[in-house]
């Protein structure tokens, strides 16, 4: 049995007398590679924005690593929960890239040689280092998304969360985007992620959420629900391309859970040059 | 922080009486309302003033809105009323809080004037009165960027929080330092989207030679000319009254002093 580390339950959450968020019921486990899926205006932002304390709960209650958010500061919170930001302009401010990594771990008081190390050490792995002494605002917007991720990972929180990380990413970044997901993931850290990008999902997270008009209507297996066309629907979401094409080749009768292009090329050849065994 | 003053900014379309006015009949009530409010130093008048408002929130069914405004901006008020009761000598309480009531009563009006009229109403009624179509422009902008203004705040607030920023922690000097983390990004931001709306402007044709034409003319309508007399009538009277010496008494009632 794994760690339980978020625990939601009854979550209600209201703003401008409107509930956004209705009975949320969800439970976290350390390790999991999360993706949590929805239209825009679903209440994605809304529900992660619970799990560091910046939004509390209206109704029921959210607990992280055990301890109501209600009673923890949300700069306690961040200490184990990080959180990426969609636009990486919203929180750079330092003169130097090396400043503003060192901006989180100097609001949690650490000493300077460890700062100085982590700094390094985060750059490193976002390949940012030979940036150090530039300023934030002369690098591109792919290296200010990882320069974002950088300021985040430096202080080595147990959950990162990333906001929508691949809106205005192009190809190349968006792979790089996953590699790094896959190597945090290596490294034991639970990662959710809310997008509404299926495509990037494919193959990447083991466990989605969906969420439609503030309410989970589905959680489990990824293989299970991208290939739940209805499901998908429902929440306004198009199934990942592959998948789809495989099924309306199978005249809709089968659908089944595609990762790579090679794979589905595989299945369309072995149903060319084999029709009897299909 | 309170981003709750803006809320009285905030116009949102509804059918009653005070919507359907005109901006100009609008302006000139906060006009004249600004000329007594400034021409009295008693506490009565301004409380009238006050109430005048009040009762054209509760028609233009404005009141929870305009209600937040006004505690919005009732810091500042206590601050002026604060600042008056330490420098003034004589008359201290009534001329407090005389002052205190002035500065409710203009930003009562302005905010009912922002509340009802639409910005796109308010620069129609500044190009009628011979006002460059370039600087309306610019006025209609600013209001409308305010609530996106303010969302950008929050999410900036929310991002350097998210990376342990206490901005209610340490002395006044390290309070404000505080906000650097927040207003860095936000001016950065703020310039680049100018620039984006200044790209988008031009290239929708804004600055071209031609003679602009209007999709909506507004007009003012009989209840707009009946109010404009009133208004003008009622202003007129009130200080001719004033400077005469002949208002009842009960206008310049005082309170007790201490």
């Amino acid at each position: 049995m794994k760690e339980k580390i978020i625990e939601i339950r009854k979550l209600w959450f209201k703003y401008e007398n409107m509930f956004v968020l209705k009975d949320i019921n969800l439970d976290i486990y350390k390790g999991e590679t999360i993706a949590i899926l929805g239209e825009n205006g679903a209440g994605k932002t809304t529900l992660i924005k619970h799990f560091n304390g910046l939004l509390k709960p209206t109704l029921g209650y959210v607990k992280v690593f055990g301890k109501d958010v209600r009673e923890s500061s949300v700069a306690e919170l961040a200490r184990k929960v990080g959180m990426v930001f969609q636009n990486p302009d919203h929180q750079l401010f330092a003169e130097t890239v090396w400043e503003e990594v060192a901006f989180a771990l100097k609001n949690f008081g650490y000493s300077k040689k460890i700062i100085e190390k982590r700094v390094k050490w985060a750059l490193e792995i976002m390949g940012l280092i030979q940036y150090s002494n530039n300023s934030p605002f002369s690098l591109s917007d792919g290296e200010r998304k990882r320069l974002s991720i950088a300021s985040i990972l430096c202080y080595d929180p147990d959950i990162i969360i990333f906001d929508e990380p691949t809106v205005g990413q192009d190809f190349y970044q968006k792979e790089r985007l996953a590699e790094i997901l896959k190597l945090l993931a290596t490294r034991g850290k639970t990662i959710i992620v809310v997008t509404h990008d299926i495509e990037f999902i494919v193959g990447r997270f083991n466990r989605i959420i969906v969420i439609s008009k503030g309410k989970v209507i589905a959680d489990g297996l990824a293989s299970k629900i991208l290939t739940n066309i209805e499901l998908l629907r429902k929440a306004n979401l198009y199934p990942p391309q592959l998948i789809y094409a495989n099924y309306l080749f199978n005249e809709k009768k089968n659908i089944s859970y595609i990762e790579t292009p090679r794979e589905f090329v595989k299945i369309i050849l072995r149903r060319v040059y084999e029709p009897k065994s299909l | 922080m309170s981003l709750k003053v803006f809320e009285g900014l905030k116009f949102e379309k509804k059918n009653t009486v005070i919507h359907r006015l005109d901006a100009r009949t609008k302006g000139l009530y906060v006009i004249s309302t600004m000329i007594i409010a400034v021409i009295f130093t008693d506490i009565v008048p301004l409380l009238l003033l006050l109430i005048i408002c009040f009762v054209l929130a509760v028609m233009a069914k404005v009141v929870s809105e305009w209600i937040k405004t006004m505690k919005g901006i009732a810091i500042f008020a206590l601050i002026i009323f604060i600042l008056n009761f330490i420098t003034i000598t004589e008359n201290r309480i009534n001329q407090s809080i005389a002052m205190f009531l002035r500065f409710l009563v203009l930003s009562a009006s302005f905010s009912i004037f922002f509340l009802t009229t639409s910005p796109d109403d308010f620069s129609q009624a500044l190009l009628k009165m011979g006002i460059p179509y370039e600087y309306t422009l610019m006025l209609t902008i600013a209001l409308r960027f305010v609530p996106t203004l303010a969302r950008d705040i929050q999410t900036i607030i929310d991002a350097q929080r998210s990376r342990g920023l206490e901005l209610e922690k340490g002395n006044i000097m390290k309070k404000i330092k505080n906000y650097i983390p927040i207003l860095i990004p936000l001016i950065i931001y703020e310039i680049r989207r100018s620039i984006m709306i200044a790209e988008a402007l031009e290239s929708r044709a804004f600055g071209a030679e031609v003679k602009r034409t209007n999709l909506y003319e507004t007009k003012l309508s009989l209840i707009d000319y009946a109010s404009i007399l009133i208004i003008f009538i009622f202003t007129i009277l009130i200080i001719y009254l004033h400077y005469l010496h002949i208002l009842p008494s009960i206008f310049y009632l005082k309170l007790p002093e201490i």
